[in-house]
């Protein structure tokens, strides 16, 4: 039988947007709801922070904690200028004060951002962008990590055994200035590395 | 909250391994249905997805949705769902992307709530990826 290793508990599938719970800087849970109550309709409010810091995960829970609240939502992730289009279209078609999110709103081009500002005027949207620096725009949060913050991730993370200890959190944390994305896939790398170690130094005892 | 089922799967092959093309047999039994649970629908399907660093995929090989009240359980016990799998993708161990293959259930129930069970199996015999040699 083709052996199947353990899951690596920084996969995607474990650490993308929406899947873990929003923390601040310090690892305690961010109150969503408070956020969405916060909002005013026909305005655009901005996630602020580098790469990496926890704006597309905030982001996510926050238009989840919107939609229990009873809100419509939409979210946009904007990879390239041209999908700026589509976040105009949502908000064209978006019910009127839904929540529409749009993940990446430094790649919208400057007309298409009036257009969006001016349709959320109009229809009474609230509208969530992500930054990477100062826009000009409210800011609803500003996005920060800290070691103790990666520290509080991986412990909601699905277990890693004993592969993975204190020292590589802070070490990939340090390595990756911050940026917890890569700090994550860069603890992924040392999972993949040492359970295959770990399988190989098996075989050989068993063989 | 209410608890969540638990389902316990049986595999026409113990070990879980097919070959590509090979005929697949899924029967299971579901356990911890509340006496006021209301079944609506009930899917299953067979899919690959990957797993590992940066984006995701998946791909679905075989879909039922189930509706018919008298297909439902507590009216039916013996649930199960068959097919022939794929020529590829074969499951795969790699460092930066794997390859999974699983059967998936999928209950609804009156009131919107829903449970996800997935059971993973593998096609083919690919090896895991080994680690670069590294040094000169």
């Amino acid at each position: 039988m083709t052996p199947r290793l353990p899951t690596n508990p920084f996969a995607t599938r474990f650490t993308r947007p929406g899947v873990l719970p929003p923390l601040d800087r310090h690892g305690n849970p961010i109150d969503t709801a408070r956020l969405v109550r916060s909002l005013q309709t026909g305005a655009v409010v901005v996630l602020e922070g580098p790469h990496g810091h926890g704006k597309s995960n905030l982001l996510a829970a926050l238009l989840a904690a919107a939609q229990a609240g009873g809100r419509e939502t939409l979210l946009v992730r904007m990879r390239t200028g041209l999908d700026a289009w589509k976040a105009v279209a949502a908000a064209l078609t978006a019910p009127r004060r839904a929540c529409l999110g749009c993940d990446g709103w430094e790649r919208c081009p400057p007309g298409t951002t009036a257009i969006i500002r001016g349709i959320a005027a109009v229809r009474r949207l609230s509208v969530i962008v992500t930054a990477h620096g100062p826009l000009g725009l409210p800011v609803l949060a500003r996005c920060g990590t800290s070691a103790r913050l990666l520290a509080a991730l991986v412990a909601r993370l699905p277990g890693h055994g004993d592969l993975i200890d204190g020292h590589d959190i802070d070490d990939a944390f340090t390595k990756h200035a911050g940026n917890l994305r890569e700090a994550l896939y860069d603890l992924y790398d040392r999972f993949e590395r040492r359970i295959r170690e770990r399988c190989l130094a098996a075989q050989t005892t068993a063989g | 909250m209410a608890d969540a089922p638990r389902f316990v799967v049986h595999f026409d092959r113990p070990d879980r391994t097919y070959d590509p093309l090979a005929p697949i047999v899924v029967r299971y039994e579901v356990h911890g249905l509340a006496a006021h649970d209301t079944i609506r629908a009930v899917e299953h399907s067979i899919l690959w997805y990957t797993e590992g660093k940066g984006e995701e995929d998946l791909g679905v090989h075989f879909f039922e949705r189930i509706i018919e009240q008298e297909r439902l359980p507590p009216r039916t016990t013996g649930l199960g769902f068959e097919s022939v799998l794929p020529a590829s993708p074969l499951s795969y161990e790699g460092m930066i992307v794997k390859i999974r293959w699983c059967a998936r259930v999928r209950y609804f129930f009156a009131g919107g709530r829903d449970f996800v069970s997935e059971h993973e199996f593998l096609m083919g015999g690919i090896p895991p990826a080994r680690m670069p040699e590294t040094g000169a």
